[in-house]
């Protein structure tokens, strides 16, 4: 497949991806990089030459964008972006530990993909969906084949995230985390009209997803804390409400726990397509983890900010996803009980917190 | 593979549009950011993408073609192909990057923003991917010229033109914030992706891309095709967006947003491609010139595509637009050529013997017109007296495209009836225009430009210490070192017609 973009013979890559200068030794020129990264020392790497400063529009005077300074947009990112309460000195300096650049990504994502074609492929030669319980595919009515509304409005969110964050280091990471939503929707269509080629009933249809989505009294607390992520409009706080607590709270009930419980029920299709898909999620952590340490690190101040947010979202995001867990009461062999995964995802956002240094 | 086609399951990934609950349509959907035109909700819902594609094959795809791009780039960094080529594609090159690279990078900003704000799950899909493309053009783009630096320090343009207040950089961030970065979603489907991607796009990527390829820059050509297959997909979500604006009696409005970004992305791009393409371009691989690429690119196409959706032709159209691709890129090169020292690339003259006679063959009346100025250019550069061809004060900038006023070349030229600039006195301030068109603009939405100066304002206005031609090439963040200068050493001014046979004999 691709390889990643080449690095100068001079120069070697360590096992984290940095490239090292062959010399750092007195009158050896420095490397050739663009002007704007200073008096660098090492060569940038491939992901800092195409990621660093791209934002020429962040606190730029007298406002972001070439247009009278009191236009809408100008405005907006006056307000929601610069006039954060959320700042440290140089956003610029924040790395995503994954280092990804487009190419990274699409190589990466397209590697995965192989993945579950091939998950998908082995389970459809064994007719699997015949096998499965038609009790089991009712609970997926419920709680799956709407899910991909829940995911749509996260996918919106990461791209809210990634037009207005400071630096494109930030940027990237949460427009990449926006395409890793559009994926998982897109299987979530595939296996809900799946089904319905086998199960019948209108699980292939929008309609029905819809209104349980709109009116089924389990999803309600999600979908509220959803539709209020989507209009909260400082940067920082739509970064923390969306991947400190409103999706891993989600994602774990409809990716993680989802999981367990296929498994549990015979559909290993669904088991084994939830743990590839998972490492999306996993890496959307590990990045806001590195944020919310870097920001910390950069200026200690920010904590209370940082935890008070944390707090107003991470009680409503848990409640959305105790409620859709008990639509898994439903499967013949039962998740565990709402209270239960509602304690781990107490469990696990303490665990993600404490990534984060806070 | 999985059994299931992609058109059997695509439309449930479209079809979750829901009714807000918790919060406002308003809230979710503020005029700011997303401005429906007033067109309900539920009248968006019916936005169709004419181009589909699946997350699974968008990444082959794009991991098949950064592999494919980013491979010919190792090759040819390895060798001495930058080095042999010719000074003035060179100067296009580097012309360029610093003018697209960035902005193609925030474009994903303006696709962040239809995918977050645009009314429709579908549209927002189309717009995840067009995020995606634009954070590809903006790298593979930054990569490439980056891998420069060694051979052509100017490269690094490619990364801080935006940053700088260089005045081809300020044209190009007011022409590109207008049309995306500070731009509401609707208007942007209309103004990036009907305007100007389907259009503007192909004759720089496309044309540009041949032009390389017969040049012999198979790096710049592989990058910029390879680009412009991006283009042509996600350009496509402006089609949908204008539909449902004309079918509920958005029409004039539709018709207004169009007509605003054609006109500014025309200004700009005959700056950026006429000059590459006519100028830059080595004589013997210049087999159209950029009135005709005009022509079959945006002149046809925009016809074409204005009919098929029921729009009027812009009311600029003949009078000013299509009497402008005689003249005003050749205003704008005689004005970038004399001014050098303000850009960041080095102007080829491309005005040797053999290439007037190509003018003249190409835009009857050339000598005449343009040529008779750089006759005393000429004249001036072959008695050494390199100081007369400089530029000793500045001229004025137009307060909508932020292109120097080229109008005086216009009427000498004989193409207007007056050198005089357009003027405007709005609340209590003067502005200045180039043409009738960049005047409209403003007045159709003047508090979208009332409060943004000039570079010459700044300069008036105190804000350019000191106020010299030294004092503003500092403001505008070029060093001696980077200060454009003729590409060729003045060559084209000795140069002699070479024997009518040569072309046909070589």
């Amino acid at each position: 497949m691709t390889t990643a973009p080449p690095t100068s013979s001079a120069a070697h890559t360590d096992p984290t991806g940095m490239v090292t200068p062959a010399s750092a030794g007195p009158g050896r020129r420095r490397p050739r990089t663009w002007s704007l990264l200073g008096d660098v020392r090492r060569k940038p790497t491939p992901y800092e030459i195409v990621t660093s400063r791209f934002h020429y529009h962040f606190r730029r005077q007298p406002a972001p964008f070439e247009m009278s300074p009191d236009t809408p947009l100008n405005l907006w990112y006056l307000k929601h972006r610069e006039g954060s309460p959320l700042q440290v000195e140089d956003w610029e300096a924040f790395r995503d530990p994954d280092k990804l650049t487009y190419q990274s990504y699409v190589a990466r994502q397209a590697d995965s993909e192989v993945v579950i074609d091939g998950i998908v492929d082995q389970y459809e030669a064994r007719d699997h969906d015949a096998s499965l319980d038609p009790r089991w595919v009712a609970a997926l009515a419920k709680i799956y084949v709407p899910s991909r509304f829940a995911l749509h409005v996260m996918q919106m969110s990461a791209l809210y995230l990634g037009q207005m964050a400071p630096s494109a280091f930030i940027t990237n990471a949460a427009h990449f985390q926006a395409g890793d939503e559009l994926r998982r929707i897109q299987w979530v269509a595939y296996r809900s009209k799946s089904l319905s080629l086998c199960h019948g009933g209108n699980l292939g249809e929008s309609k029905p997803a819809r209104e349980v989505w709109e009116q089924h009294v389990a999803w309600q607390p999600a979908r509220e804390v959803l539709e209020r992520l989507l209009v909260a409009y400082d940067w920082g706080e739509s970064f923390v409400a969306l991947n400190l607590a409103v999706k891993p709270a989600l994602d774990l009930v409809l990716t993680d726990t989802l999981a367990e419980v296929a498994e549990a029920n015979g559909d290993g299709l669904l088991a084994a397509i939830g743990r590839e898909l998972s490492l999306d999620g996993s890496r959307s952590k590990r990045w806001s983890a590195a944020l919310a340490r870097f920001a910390l690190e950069a200026d200690p101040q920010v904590r209370p900010l940082l935890e008070g947010w944390v707090q107003r979202w991470s009680e409503p995001a848990a409640r959305g996803a105790e409620a859709l867990a008990g639509l898994l009461s439903d499967a013949p062999r039962p998740g565990p009980a709402a209270a239960e995964v509602a304690t781990k995802v107490r469990d696990q956002h303490q665990a993600l917190l404490a990534e984060c240094g806070l | 593979m999985p059994k299931l086609a992609r058109s059997q399951w695509y439309d449930l990934t479209r079809d979750m549009n829901w009714d807000l609950r918790y919060v406002s349509e308003e809230e979710a959907f503020p005029t700011d950011m997303s401005d429906a035109r007033g067109v309900p909700a539920q009248e968006w819902w019916r936005w169709d993408e004419p181009y589909k594609i699946s997350y699974g094959e968008y990444v082959h795809n794009q991991a098949d073609k950064d592999a494919s791009v980013y491979s010919v780039n190792s090759a040819i960094g390895r060798s001495h192909i930058f080095e042999d080529l010719d000074a003035g594609w060179r100067s296009a090159i580097v012309a360029h990057y610093g003018a697209i690279a960035v902005p193609e990078y925030v474009a994903g900003i303006g696709e962040s923003r239809m995918a977050r704000f645009g009314r429709a799950a579908a549209w927002r899909n189309m717009a995840t991917y067009g995020t995606l493309d634009e954070t590809r053009h903006g790298q593979i783009q930054a990569y490439f010229a980056h891998s420069l630096l060694d051979k052509e320090p100017r490269a690094d343009w490619a990364h801080k033109a935006l940053h700088t207040n260089e005045w081809g950089a300020i044209a190009a961030r007011s022409l590109f914030d207008d049309m995306f970065t500070g731009n509401d979603a609707v208007s942007t489907a209309l103004q990036l992706t009907f305007t100007f991607e389907t259009g503007f796009t192909n004759l720089q990527f496309l044309g540009m891309a041949a032009d390389a390829l017969k040049v012999g820059d198979v790096d710049f050509g592989a990058l910029i095709s390879s680009i412009q297959t991006d283009e042509a997909r996600h350009a496509q979500q402006g089609e949908p967006t204008l539909r449902i604006l004309v079918a509920n009696g958005q029409k004039q409005e539709a018709q207004r947003l169009i007509e605003h970004m054609f006109w500014r992305s025309w200004h700009v791009f005959a700056l950026l491609t006429g000059l590459s393409m006519d100028y830059y371009t080595p004589l013997e691989q210049r087999n159209h010139s950029f009135k005709e690429f005009m022509n079959e690119w945006i002149v046809k196409q925009f016809m074409d595509q204005f009919r098929d959706f029921g729009m009027d032709l812009p009311w600029y159209w003949e009078e000013h637009f299509l009497s402008e691709l005689d003249w005003y890129h050749h205003a704008l090169h005689l004005g970038v050529w004399f001014w050098r020292p303000t850009v960041w690339w080095n102007p080829d003259a491309g005005v040797s013997p053999d290439e007037r006679d190509w003018f003249e063959d190409k835009y009857p009346g050339w000598n005449d017109s343009f040529g008779r100025w750089w006759d005393v250019i000429g004249e001036n550069a072959r008695r050494g007296e390199i100081a007369q061809t400089l530029p000793e004060t500045f001229p004025m900038v137009c307060n909508m495209c932020q292109i120097p006023v080229v109008t005086p070349a216009g009427y000498a030229a004989g193409y207007l009836s007056s050198t005089v600039p357009h003027v405007l006195d709005y609340n209590g301030r003067r502005y200045t225009f180039c043409s009738v068109p960049c005047k409209w603009i403003f007045e159709s939405s003047p508090e979208r430009f009332a409060g943004h100066t000039t570079i010459v304002d700044r300069l008036l206005g105190g804000e350019i210490q000191p106020p010299t031609v030294e004092g503003a090439l500092r403001y505008m963040g070029l060093s001696p070192e980077e200060c454009g200068d003729d590409a060729t050493g003045y060559a084209w001014a000795h140069a002699t017609r070479s024997a009518p046979s040569a072309a046909g004999v070589a």
